[in-house]
């Protein structure tokens, strides 16, 4: 059964339609990747699940249960038990590495909240940055605060949008091994949006090919690879 | 829209406010003032029109001269190499924050200084250059931040193909037109609104007629008619303008570490350093020094003399405008929040609008719709004095926050929404803290402004109070020069000390907070 389930999902940007009767499935304990080009749609479906946009037509289920239908919002995005890794990663400049990550467990006044702070870190190898501030941090690591502020609300899903962008190969390759590890140690699905066949392909279970507001093929990487589409076959020779 | 507001009852319940408080009284005069249109339209005679055009043609020279001026200067400081640009871009803003009549003291003095007597600048010509230096800074301010904001690769493509002089005339400066034209258009506003000036040279112009009408004739209906001229004629240019005048970009805290092209002067550099330490001589230093000589030739007894009048002033004075900045700031924040978050533009429009309303003309509103029995506890005291300063400047301190909020990454709000904080917990915890040094520097600005403000204060204060530009105003004609001197000099100490003080208190806040960037 899927743990993430859209329906006939449309949604425009005033009069600019950006997904046009999109369904697809998100398989649990898997990495599935949105791949696509620009303005494909991929992020808007991120938004979409995430709750920070509400479709025009269409449902979307999480572990089963309705989260919206049509414009009407019926779990909100806190609800939803899920995180987001934004593109810009969107941490907060005023607060530490350690505020950023405990914030969201202050405000949901969880117990322990140092000690998985401090955990977190720990797995991340970023016990010795917890009293800097985000631009006093390089980009890699970065990248692991926000990781870890979004794990360590034990969400069941993790939303990625294109989280990569900026950084060089090297630096990418080391996140994308951490990434590849987050299912097992973590126990959490996770949807990763990429504009990158290569970096889809190095991590992802499954691809869900997207053009032009429209899915183009889901299915295994593998399968992805040899398939006989032509858009695809046309995407992945760049 | 009526359904997205629902959700916000804070701004809903301000923006009615707002609307009740301030819009209402404006439409109110014009809409509901004693007499017939028609009638009262036969009150236009010649001699009002022919103050009209002189008031439009005046205007018309010091936007002109303001625009021309601070076109060029903005230039200089702002894209070349010129020495001590980061102080002149500071010091050459001092005659905007100040109370337009202190210039056109320290002018007067300077011209009887010099010549024995007041009489050359006592004229048209006295307006057009005292004015125009006064908002020469403006235009400076909003053609800088035009500058700044071109894109490097299109200069850096024309640079390619030609030199800087072709590339300032063909290239920068037809980007910078909506700049130009804003910058003319507002101070074309201010100017013609403008009545401490002409009035203290005794230039009659539109404004000082209408003063005149209303306070010592008290014909309200053709002071209401000539107001309903004014305001259709800056409602006229504010519509013309009305995009670029909406975001005012030029009303902006910092910016975010934005690249922007250094271009040499080289054999110019000399001459144009030259031009900007003039600028900065006439427009600063002299007038200056010439309060301050004439303040103290009749020795320090005028001084003492000034400082006993105006003591009684400086409580109330300090206390209103606090309190009008604090609010104003607040409108300012939930208007610009709603504004640039939820792109409705309601508020901003009601702002503006009451922002290039002449003061004459809104005093003379707010004086006409709460000078009514059941609304006296607003007339008679000084919650109308605050309402006043609320309506000038409440555009200035949403514009200066909204630029700011915008400059936010919509993903930092959304990145704790998703981790479940309410909307006025994500306000409080994430917004706020990050547009917390433009929140003080429209605090600072906002109370600058109002504890100068004269031409609408002057009409609505409470009789018998003291309000420290109107004591100052009042006194001037009968005075002697050398105790106006002082006292002028006496306000500009206070105000510098007040911004100093306010500025040394909030600079580690500002300090730790330009250290973060997103």
């Amino acid at each position: 059964m899927p743990i993430i389930e859209l329906k006939n999902i449309t949604h425009a940007y005033g009069a600019k339609k950006v997904l046009e009767d999109v369904s697809l499935n998100i398989d649990p304990g898997k990495l599935t990747c949105l791949l696509g080009g620009s303005g494909s749609g991929k992020t808007t479906i991120l938004r979409l699940i995430a709750g920070l946009e509400i479709p025009e037509k269409g449902k979307i289920y999480i572990e089963n249960k309705p989260v919206t239908d049509d414009s009407k919002i019926l779990i909100p995005s806190h609800e939803r038990n899920l995180g987001f890794i934004f593109q810009d990663l969107a941490l907060w400049p005023h607060f530490t590495v350690f505020e950023n990550i405990a914030f969201g467990l202050k405000e949901r006044r969880s117990q322990h909240i140092e000690q998985r702070v401090s955990e977190i870190l720990s797995f991340f190898d970023l016990k010795d940055f917890d009293e800097k501030y985000p631009h006093q941090i390089s980009g890699g690591q970065q990248q692991l605060v926000a990781i870890s502020r979004a794990l360590v609300l034990e969400p069941k899903i993790l939303l990625m949008d294109e989280p990569l962008s900026g950084l060089d190969v090297k630096l990418k390759r080391k996140i994308l091994e951490h990434i590849k590890d987050l299912k097992k140690s973590f126990d959490v699905t996770l949807v990763y949006v990429t504009h990158d066949h290569r970096e889809a392909f190095a991590i992802a279970d499954q691809i869900i090919v997207l053009n032009e507001g429209k899915v183009v093929e889901a299915a295994s990487a593998k399968e992805i690879k040899q398939s006989e589409n032509e858009y695809i076959k046309y995407f992945l020779e760049y | 829209m009526g359904g997205k507001l629902i959700k916000y009852p804070i701004y809903v319940t301000v923006l009615l406010l707002f609307v009740l408080f301030i819009i209402i009284p404006v439409f109110y005069t014009l809409l509901f003032f004693e007499g017939d249109w028609v009638e009262n339209l036969k009150l236009l005679d010649q001699r009002i029109l022919y103050l009209l055009v002189k008031s439009i043609l005046i205007a018309f020279s010091i936007a002109s001269f303001a625009t021309f001026f601070g076109t060029i200067l903005g230039f200089l400081l702002y894209r070349t190499n010129l020495r001590f640009r980061n102080f002149y871009r500071i010091a050459l803003m001092i005659p905007l924050f100040i109370s337009p009549y202190i210039l056109a003291v320290a002018w007067k003095d300077l011209f009887f200084l010099f010549t024995g007597n007041s009489d050359r600048i006592s004229s048209e010509t006295g307006v057009i250059l005292v004015l125009g230096i006064i908002f020469t800074p403006l235009s400076m301010l909003i053609t800088g931040n035009a500058f700044n904001n071109i894109n490097t690769h299109l200069e850096e493509a024309g640079l390619m193909i030609t030199d800087l002089r072709s590339l300032i005339f063909k290239i920068i400066l037809p980007l910078i037109k909506p700049a130009l034209f804003t910058s003319f258009v507002l101070i074309f506003i201010f100017s013609i609104s403008e009545f401490s000036v002409p009035s203290y040279f005794g230039v009659r112009l539109f404004t000082t007629e209408m003063f005149t009408q209303f306070s010592a004739f008290y014909n309200h209906s053709l002071a209401v008619l000539q107001s309903a001229l004014l305001i259709f004629i800056c409602v006229v240019l504010l519509y013309a303008d009305r995009k670029y005048l909406a975001d005012a970009p030029f009303l902006s805290y910092g910016g975010k570490g934005k690249k922007v092209k250094i271009f040499s002067l080289k054999k110019f550099k000399i001459s144009d350093e030259l031009f900007v330490f003039f600028w900065f001589f006439i427009s600063v230093l002299l007038p200056f020094s010439v309060l301050i000589i004439q303040s103290f030739k009749g020795g320090i007894s005028k001084f003492i003399q000034a400082f006993e009048l105006l003591k009684p002033t400086f409580f109330s004075s300090i206390w209103l405008a606090f309190l009008g900045a604090a609010i104003s700031v607040f409108i300012g924040f939930t208007a610009a929040y709603i504004s640039e978050v939820r792109r409705i533009k309601t508020f901003d429009w009601f702002l503006l609008f009451v922002f290039a309303i002449p003061s004459t003309i809104f005093g003379i509103s707010l004086i006409k719709f709460y000078n009514h029995p059941y609304l006296d506890f607003i007339y008679s005291g000084f919650v109308i004095v605050i309402i006043g300063y609320i309506g000038k400047f409440s555009f200035i301190a949403a514009k200066l926050i909204g630029n700011a909020i915008k400059q936010i990454p919509q993903s930092l709000e959304e990145a704790a929404q998703i981790e479940g904080i309410g909307f006025y917990r994500r306000i409080q915890k994430i917004v706020f803290p990050l547009v917390l040094p433009a929140v003080f520097t429209a605090f600072i600005i906002n109370f600058t402004f109002s504890i100068g403000e004269l031409g609408t204060t002057i009409m609505v204060y409470p009789p018998g109070s003291e309000i420290m530009p109107v004591k100052v105003f009042t006194i001037m004609a009968n005075a002697p020069q050398s105790l106006v001197s002082a006292m002028t000099l006496i306000v500009l100490g206070v105000t510098l000390l007040l911004i100093t003080i306010m500025y040394l208190m909030v600079k580690p806040m500002l300090k730790n907070y330009s250290d973060a960037n997103y």
